[in-house]
């Protein structure tokens, strides 16, 4: 992906002429004043952060007849050529999955960007069986006949982050029109100045370390978590650290699951330091992502190749206690496991099939988070993704909430330039923040609560809580209910 | 005999004004793109004898000036309304299909915008009391506008509407403001001059002579143009919503800015339209729902806020 690449041939909202008359007329450093007066590159929409949100974005506003006309450009530190280039054998995964729900599968579609992903590298999974770690309560998810959800029964596609970023940027790339500064860090962001023909003092201006400058109708934020962008508009980010790790590995399991090829399963067991899911990939590969404590993910990565396996394999099968006495091991967890797996009792078709390996360096962790802007918008900014809310991965809906960011706020743009509105403003922009912010509000805090819930070992919400997970897996329509969420057809709240 | 002399040149005056205002005010307009017209020279102090700008409405909306572009100021009504002005002017375009216009805009040629339909930089603009510039603006940013003239006798409301253009490069050579009035606007003599859209958004009710207001706009319309306006009829609950809950209880809207009494009903409006060369009449209904915004509502143009648009014959 050749960097600055003006692929756009006549940009209609802003002329060249504009472009080259927004002179600085006041310099930030001394070399501008000894050189000629720096000139802003002026856009419609600039976005920070090359993640699935960001170019989702742009892909959307380049495939959308409305916006198609916009000047667009992206910034993104890292090398992005490697990304588009993504590839691997089909007996290796990257370790960052995601699960896209359907109906974000379905706009990776409208966009364009799905014919673009390796779609062998892609698993759906038809049912989820979910339970208590402390008392064994379970649910079962898994489509009633005649529920409301279609669209060949799948609760969840899982796909690795690379395939998607790459597939993503396929699709930019066919689509042109799209200013690509990779590999480009960013120096400063300030606001832009008064000049003879202009005032573009309320403009945010991008400063590239290349000397590059950019000056935003809108600048969004789609740089992450430590969202320069946010710190730039002034807005706050609430909340608080889990003191929970997650641990992400790509396993091999010893069959391609209990449903074979085309019925899969994902599994969840809540254990009072946290959820351990297995999500399944193509063959007999799967993804973990296991929450802990950062003592526990550290022993984790420690540990060799076989006891880490065992301790896996435990972690679906043993009680909480015998797991707590397997994590003071150093080593020998392998026939730690052997020997008390003969004195539990479980159904080995309700847990996942036994991992027999672990994809050599993909065991890695990282701090679990929960942040919450305190508003996705500010005059000429929009954040997206994780720059507005950083969630528990427990329900897998990080990407998935990220990606119904970027349905709004293309929503929102497309609504602006149709009406002639200045898309920047935050007039313009208030839909987006309205319609997102609540939704978000209410995932965020049923993750929250779920993790609070299930970190309690004993008291009076055990029982609880097992009772409404036994019951709720009783009634059809409230487990529809649960599905409909996870898969993203839910209520719109 | 000098006073039957000046009764006649000023009836002179009157008459030649009333039926040839080309001649008369194609002049002055010309020089008057920036500055306000000084009272004392003749040509403007024939234009005061009729004029649509009333003095007390051009302080009340000084005053509210400086909020004109505030998000949650005085003008966010306004600004929350626009929208719908498009989709109007959007539906009215479209009627005026590219077969039966004579106008050369419409050429096949030029590119088309595939969400609008409507070519590209194909459509001119006349923006009557443009105040801070929500409409005028928006309309030029449109890509298939080629130029917006706004007007507006008020110079602190139109500094503000020329303070902020600014803040848009794209506005640049799109988009004109004049500090001026109707009667002050040269008026075309050629059939294929004249303006594609003409509008008066939220300015009748403020004119003291609607119809007569609405006469002068008429040759300001291109032939198979459109002139689109905005007002509000005169009923029991425009009163107690424009008037009692949104100028006095709520203060949404500033107190003073609506005089109930000039408040125009579309029966009025069709009147002084009627037999004027006006056809393809169309009106929709807007109420303003709290939480909700603008709602366009069957039948409510009788009611309270209401669109009306017309094409010349």
């Amino acid at each position: 992906m050749a960097s600055n690449r003006a692929l756009l041939a006549s940009p209609r909202f802003v002329c060249r002429s504009c472009s080259r008359q927004a002179r600085s007329s006041s310099s930030y450093r001394r070399s501008y004043a000894t050189t000629s007066s720096p000139s802003h590159d002026i856009y419609d929409v600039v976005c920070i952060g090359g993640g699935p949100a960001g170019l989702s974005l742009l892909t959307a506003l380049r495939a959308n007849p409305t916006t198609s006309r916009l000047r667009v450009a992206l910034i993104e530190a890292q090398d992005l050529s490697k990304t588009a280039s993504f590839s691997l054998p089909p007996t290796q995964f990257s370790n960052r999955c995601s699960s896209l729900t359907p109906t974000t599968a379905q706009f990776l579609n409208t966009i364009g960007a799905w014919p673009h992903m390796k779609r062998s590298r892609i698993q759906e999974f038809h049912e989820m069986q979910v339970w208590d770690g402390v008392t064994d309560a379970r649910i079962e998810f898994d489509w009633q006949p005649g529920s409301y959800a279609s669209q060949g029964n799948v609760i969840a596609y899982m796909a690795e982050n690379l395939n998607i970023t790459s597939g993503l940027l396929k699709r930019i790339k066919e689509l042109g029109g799209v200013d690509v500064f990779d590999n480009s860090r960013v120096e400063k962001i300030t606001f832009g100045e008064e000049t003879e023909d202009f005032d573009l003092r309320e403009w945010p201006v991008v400063h590239l370390q290349s000397g590059k400058s950019l000056a935003a109708r809108l600048l969004v934020g789609a740089d992450g978590a430590n969202s320069p962008v946010r710190a730039f508009a002034g807005i706050e980010s609430r909340g608080w650290d889990y003191g929970r790790h997650g641990v992400v590995a790509t396993l091999e399991l010893e069959g391609d699951g209990w449903g074979g090829e085309y019925r899969k399963t994902a599994y969840q067991r809540f254990l009072p330091t946290g959820p351990v899911a297995m999500l399944p990939l193509p063959g007999n590969y799967a993804t973990l992502v296991w929450s802990t404590t950062p003592a526990n993910a550290a022993l984790l990565k420690k540990l060799a190749p076989k006891d880490l396996i065992a301790l896996i394999n435990a972690a679906f099968r043993l009680s909480p206690v015998d797991l707590a006495y397997m994590h003071t091991q150093s080593t020998g967890q392998d026939d730690e496991l052997a020997w008390r797996t003969q004195h539990t009792h479980f159904d080995p078709e309700a847990v996942p099939q036994m991992v027999v390996g672990v994809q050599e360096g993909s065991v890695a962790s990282f701090p679990l988070k929960f942040r919450h802007a305190d508003t996705y918008i500010g005059e000429r900014i929009a954040l997206v993704g994780d720059a507005a809310h950083t969630v528990h991965p427990l329900a897998g809906q990080g990407l998935n909430q990220g990606q119904g960011d970027i349905q709004s706020l293309v929503k929102t743009i497309e609504y602006a330039v149709a009406h002639g509105q200045d898309l920047g403003t935050q007039m313009s922009l208030e839909s987006y923040n309205s319609e997102r912010y609540a939704a978000n509000h209410v995932l965020m805090g049923v993750c929250d609560k779920l993790h609070k819930l299930y970190s309690v070992e004993s008291g009076p919400l055990i029982p609880l809580r097992s009772l409404g997970l036994k019951a709720a897996n009783a009634l059809g329509p409230l487990k529809s209910f649960f599905m409909e969420q996870a898969s993203g057809r839910g209520l719109r709240v | 005999m000098p006073a039957p002399t000046r009764a006649v040149a000023a009836a002179a005056s009157g008459f030649s004004r009333r039926l040839v205002p080309a001649t008369v005010t194609a002049a002055p307009s010309t020089a008057a793109t920036t500055t306000t017209p000084s009272p004392t020279s003749p040509t403007s102090r024939c234009h005061s004898t009729f004029s649509s700008v009333n003095p007390n409405e051009v302080s009340h909306f000084t005053a509210l000036a400086a909020e004109w572009w505030e998000p949650h100021g005085s003008s966010r009504l306004l600004h929350l309304m626009n929208p719908l002005r498009h989709d109007l002017i959007r539906a009215c375009l479209a009627e005026s299909s590219p077969a039966s216009s004579s106008s050369s805009s419409f050429s096949s040629t030029t590119t088309t915008s595939t969400s609008t339909g409507i070519p590209d930089a194909s459509i001119t603009y006349l923006d009557i009391g443009c105040g801070g510039g929500i409409f005028a603006e928006s309309a030029a940013r449109l890509p298939s506008t080629k130029h917006v003239t706004a007007i507006d006798p008020t110079p602190s409301v139109l500094a503000v509407a020329k303070a902020h253009a600014r803040k848009d490069p794209s506005l640049a050579g799109k988009l004109t403001y004049k500090l001026t009035s109707v009667e002050q606007l040269p008026v075309p003599t050629a059939d294929g001059e004249g303006y594609d859209v003409v509008t008066l958004f939220e300015v009748l009710e403020h004119v003291d002579d609607p119809a007569a207001f609405l006469d002068r706009v008429r040759p300001l319309v291109k032939p198979g143009g459109w002139l689109v306006m905005s007002t509000i009829a005169r009923t029991w609950m425009s009163w107690l919503t424009t008037n009692l809950i949104a100028e006095d209880i709520l203060r949404i809207v500033p107190p003073g800015t609506h005089d109930w009494n000039k408040y125009i009903n579309e029966d009025e409006l069709r009147g002084y339209l009627a037999g004027k060369g006006w056809d393809s009449a169309k009106v929709v209904g807007v109420v303003y729902v709290p939480g909700l915004g603008w709602r366009e509502v069957k039948g409510s143009e009788k009611v309270g806020n209401y669109f009306f648009a017309v094409r010349k014959v």
